[in-house]
């Protein structure tokens, strides 16, 4: 690619504003997406912990878990192999002061939600009040042994141990029993949570199952917020097309009659494509190289309650999203090429 | 033994009322070893005349051949293999890529096609047209006259067995444009090319084994 090659050094002006462009354009790419899945795994991350596949709510909670109540006789009749949630949000102090606002979410020591629960500090133990919470608390500055006070109570929940990556609907989780989390809630249970999908026929009158990415999808503001964040990048992506495009238009057609002499020449349509396609490919690249390590810099560098996660499969989906927006953008160019006729150019 | 065969070649541009006859029943042939002229008024049809005997326009009506096949039944491909391979355009302008050196320029025909001019042969050739100097500079720190020289030799280096040439001395002096009239009959004469070069420098009638004068689209031979 002698000739793509030599044309980027002498125009090297040109060609670096085109990077400069495409890397302004990814690096606002991957922090997007980095924000959006940030705050998803803030609304959802704790669900995913629980590695399940169906949950079994209320007909007419809309998939809402706040707004599921399911009576015992349905709870009954479903298969005990499943995970029985109570949900409860309120706001807890500690003793010496620190607030959080918090999911307090009972279930059974023995249910295998809680089986899975990992844990970063402390044990795993929520006998007798005592509670495993989001590592929030941790950084936060919450200490195993602390009690939480929940607000408008005289519970307390003793921490007992701090468990990764427990956010629902952007607030920390605390694990607590089914004992524990009754007085809060009158015992109500809000959702069974499977590990396999049930047969329809399992499902008793008056509760639907929903898979667990639906479930999610309906978690307050989380579709809302996602399709904003889609409704951005998409833009981005076009935003992206078009500046590339029109770059590389205005440079083909400025040397359009140069590329009509090399055609006259012998130099086969095909090489001249290649050479652009090459460029536009070379461009992207290293525009998007730049972006992504200012990405990780800056996702460093951001105050921890940004929650922006750049993880490496938005890296490459990102990269070869903007690869393809700019070998895309050469159409047009590609176009031009191919249609310039040396006789035009040289009838003078 | 390579030949450039015109038959009845017939050009007309637009339709209708604006309708242009720019070449009109030529017949015309070429031979190895053969340093030809063409030349006529301006708008007269050199450039067309050229242009269609080296495949970059096909002619109204009528047939080019070129070494005994006719250029229009070739594919594209094969066109440009040929004037890759076969042709050495020098052309009025642009003729040089803005980006690369001189001697890029050459670099670029390596690229895509092996079995240039020798180094010794090329240096000569330089060294002929008084490049040797120039061999570092891009297209825009050289003159007009230079830049021909170099399109000169960009278009000899491929070795070609037809060099079609059109005002190749337009910006030469009478010292530089004998020069390359002579060089370029040299390799018509003692390498067997076929060398067509179109002007209006009449000083240079005198070097050639013809002479044909295009006007207003017909073409005669008047030497
Ligand atoms: N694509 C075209 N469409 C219409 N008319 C054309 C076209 N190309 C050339 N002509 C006309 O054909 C005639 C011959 O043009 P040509 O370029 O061959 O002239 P020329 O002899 O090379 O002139 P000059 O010495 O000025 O270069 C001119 O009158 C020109 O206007
Ligand atoms: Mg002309």
């Amino acid at each position: 690619m002698f000739l793509a090659i030599k044309e980027m050094l002498h125009e090297k002006l040109r060609y670096s504003l085109i990077v400069v462009l495409i890397f302004l354009v990814s690096y606002l790419l991957i922090i997007l997406t980095g924000l959006a899945t940030g705050l998803a795994n803030l609304n959802k991350a704790a669900i995913n912990e629980w590695d399940a596949s169906s949950i079994v709510l209320n007909s007419d909670s809309e998939g809402r878990l706040q707004q599921s109540f399911l009576s015992q006789d349905e709870v009954a009749s479903l298969p005990n192999n499943g995970t029985r949630i109570s949900q409860y949000s309120t706001l807890v102090k500690s003793e010496n002061g620190l607030k959080e606002n918090t999911q307090l979410v009972g279930l059974d020591s023995k249910s295998f939600i809680f089986k899975k629960l990992k844990i970063t500090s402390g044990s795993k133990n929520i006998r007798n009040n005592a509670g495993v919470v989001s590592d929030k608390f941790k950084s936060d500055g919450f200490k195993i042994g602390d009690h939480l006070l929940v607000a408008n109570s005289s519970l307390r929940i003793k921490i007992t141990g701090f468990t990764p990556r427990a956010t629902l609907s952007a607030l920390p989780v605390v694990y607590i029993s089914p004992d524990t989390i009754q007085p809060l809630n009158k015992g109500v249970t809000n959702a069974v949570v499977f590990k396999n999908k049930l047969k329809n026929s399992k499902i008793p009158k008056g509760t639907n199952q929903l898979s667990i990415s639906s479930f999610i999808k309906k978690l307050p503001g989380y579709s809302a917020q996602q399709l904003t964040f889609d409704f951005m990048i998409a833009f981005l992506y076009i935003i992206i097309l078009i500046v590339i495009s029109i770059f590389l238009y205005i440079l083909t057609v400025q040397k359009l009659p140069n590329l009509g002499v090399l055609k006259a020449q012998g130099v086969s349509t095909q090489y001249l494509i290649l050479s652009t396609l090459f460029q536009s490919f070379i461009i992207s690249v290293i525009g998007v190289i730049i972006a992504i390590i200012l990405g990780e810099i800056t996702a460093i560098t951001l105050p921890s309650e940004v929650p922006i996660v750049i993880d490496k499969s938005n890296i490459i989906v990102t990269g070869i999203g903007i690869i393809i927006m700019s070998l895309l953008g050469a159409l047009i160019p590609i176009r031009q090429i191919a249609k310039v006729d040396p006789y035009k150019i040289i009838g003078g | 033994m390579s030949n450039l065969i015109f038959e009845s070649v017939t050009k007309v541009f637009g339709e209708g009322s604006s309708k242009y006859v720019a070449l009109e029943n030529i017949n015309f042939k070429a031979e190895s070893g053969q340093l030809i002229l063409v030349v006529g008024p301006s708008g007269s049809g050199k450039t067309t005349f050229l242009t269609i005997a080296g495949g970059l326009q096909t002619p109204t009506e009528g047939d080019v051949k070129i070494n005994d096949s006719t250029i229009k039944s070739l594919s594209e491909k094969q066109q440009t293999k040929l004037r890759l391979e076969k042709i050495g355009f020098v052309l009025q302008s642009y003729n040089l890529v803005p980006f690369l050196t001189v001697e890029e320029q050459f670099k670029l025909v390596d690229k895509l096609k092996k079995q240039n001019l020798t180094e010794q042969k090329m240096h000569e050739l330089l060294s002929d047209l008084g490049l040797l100097e120039l061999l570092k500079k891009y297209p825009n720190q050289l003159s007009g006259g230079q830049k021909q020289r170099v399109a000169i030799a960009r278009a000899l280096y491929t070795d070609p067995d037809y060099i079609l040439a059109d005002e190749p001395t337009a910006a030469l002096d009478t010292d530089r444009s004998m020069k390359v009239i002579e060089l370029l009959r040299d390799l018509a004469h003692k390498r067997n090319k076929i060398i067509i070069v179109v002007t209006h420098d009449l000083r240079l009638k005198n070097t050639a084994d013809k002479v044909y004068q295009i006007i207003d689209g017909k073409m005669q031979m008047i030497n």
